[in-house]
């Protein structure tokens, strides 16, 4: 009789411990971490907007968050506006966080645009923190200067040029009709006068 | 008395076994196992095969980012636009996973064998140690042509174990919407006006023509109105005529028969 009731209530504590771990393991923090590059044209010595998106699909807050990318070299860029390393106190869960740092390219090329990394508590009561690294925007080509100037600027030393070209074409022309123009005019003037005195 | 124990302790069994049983059963769902000569076997939900396969080590999320969605809201996808989503990977295991690739495709709803259309198959490559979460971007864009009609959407993420043991989870398997984009104004509906003000020109301009002829009978009462003729008269006086541009010879040709004219010398001798 007792070793019936003594195996109940042991199963009956089994299973609520089960139960509370279960429930431990589905309350915690979860992030997503999103990494964009927003131009269309990566351009030498241009600026470059990377923007960090921190979302917490998790049930609860996570908290001591650090973001840390160390994809960009100081050699190949400069940091204009911004922290590539940054730190947020706390992500309510269902909550998300924007990051945004502008660098500038030094260099021209091919660069793979790599993951940043991401640490954080998944619960208060965590002792060691999570690790998470974000989407990759990958591989993307860095133009010069030059190409891109070639491309897209007003060009207007050019088109100058071109107008002095053009002004032989164009000059020539007018002068030779305003000669003409001017003879006939003076002409009709003194007859004019001739007739009024007559 | 004993038997009301014996029986607490069936059910609570049942429901261990039951709960054990479900998740079990949705990890057979989820998981796929790709054999050796590459096809895809989708595991069964029987008890040899559940026992034959180890406990999957990945938990995954999917959060669609572009367009923004209500939690549990039908998924709403705009045709012809750039739809995002992120998918979480955690690994829980003890061993490295090698994320190898990312897919999605539409199909047709009713039978998810036919493939409507296939987006990019992104290539990863990436290890997630043991412990650790990677997050995976994607983004993809549904064909105009699909706009206002259901579609199944299925998203794969394929993986591999330290054994080399690949598997496919299945992130998303379900009906979608795809909505056409009510945009402000689109070369069809700009055409639809400039026709419709051209036939509004046009009913105006024959109105008026309309009303003229009406008002023009009425005043003229009916008789035909009598217009003067322009009749070309040519230069009247020599004063409008420019000699400068006639050449001299010509000039003198004209004043010499000017002077030889019988008028002018008829004139002398009446003189």
């Amino acid at each position: 009789m007792y070793s019936l009731k003594s195996f109940v209530i042991v199963a009956l504590i089994c299973t609520s411990l089960t139960v509370s771990s279960q429930n431990a393991d589905s309350q915690q923090a979860r992030l997503l971490v999103s990494k964009q590059v927003l131009n269309k044209l990566l351009v030498q010595d241009s600026d470059i907007l990377v923007k960090y998106t921190i979302y917490n699909v998790g049930s609860v807050p996570a908290t001591n968050v650090v973001l840390q990318d160390s994809g960009f070299p100081d050699e190949a860029f400069a940091t204009v506006k911004g922290n590539l390393n940054i730190r947020f106190n706390r992500i309510p869960s269902g909550a998300n966080v924007t990051h945004a740092v502008v660098i500038k390219p030094l260099t021209y090329g091919r660069f793979n645009f790599t993951a940043a990394v991401v640490q954080y508590k998944s619960s208060e009561g965590a002792e060691e923190p999570q690790f998470a690294i974000s989407s990759e925007p990958g591989e993307g080509y860095i133009i010069s200067y030059a190409e891109y100037d070639k491309k897209f600027s007003p060009h207007l030393l050019d088109w100058f040029v071109f107008a002095i070209m053009t002004l032989p074409a164009v000059v020539g022309p007018f002068m030779l009709w305003w000669v003409s123009k001017s003879k006939y005019e003076l002409i009709l003037k003194q007859k004019r006068e001739k007739l009024s005195k007559d | 008395m004993e038997f009301k124990w014996m029986l607490l302790c069936l059910s609570l069994l049942a429901v261990s076994t039951g709960v054990a049983r479900a998740e079990d059963e949705i990890d057979a769902d989820e998981e796929m196992i790709v054999s050796e000569d590459q096809g895809l076997v989708e595991t069964e939900g029987d008890e040899s095969t559940i026992e034959d396969l180890e406990p999957t080590d990945a938990d995954t999320y999917l959060l669609f980012t572009k367009p923004v969605f209500e939690e549990k809201a039908s998924i709403e996808l705009p045709a012809g636009r750039l739809s995002e989503f992120l998918v979480g990977f955690t690994n829980k295991g003890s061993n490295d996973l090698v994320l190898e690739t990312l897919d999605a495709s539409l199909r047709y709803p009713m039978d998810f064998n036919f493939h409507i259309q296939n987006f990019t198959t992104v290539l990863l490559e990436k290890t997630i140690p043991p412990g650790s979460q990677a997050t995976l971007g994607y983004a993809f864009i549904p064909a105009d042509a699909f706009a206002g009609r259901p579609f199944g959407l299925s998203i794969n993420l394929a993986y591999r174990d330290y054994e080399g043991k690949q598997m496919i989870s299945k992130l998303y398997n379900d009906t979608v919407n795809i909505i056409e984009v009510e945009e402000g104004l689109d070369g069809e509906t700009l055409f639809l006006y400039v026709l419709m003000a051209a036939a509004c020109v046009l009913l105006l301009v024959g109105g008026q023509q309309f009303l003229y002829s009406v008002s023009k009978k009425r005043v003229g009462g009916g008789l035909p109105s009598r217009t003067r003729a322009n009749l070309e008269t040519g230069t009247k006086t020599s004063k409008q005529i420019d000699m400068d541009w006639v050449p001299k010879n010509v000039l003198n040709h004209l004043n010499k028969q000017k002077a030889q004219s019988p008028k002018q010398k008829r004139v002398k001798k009446t003189d």
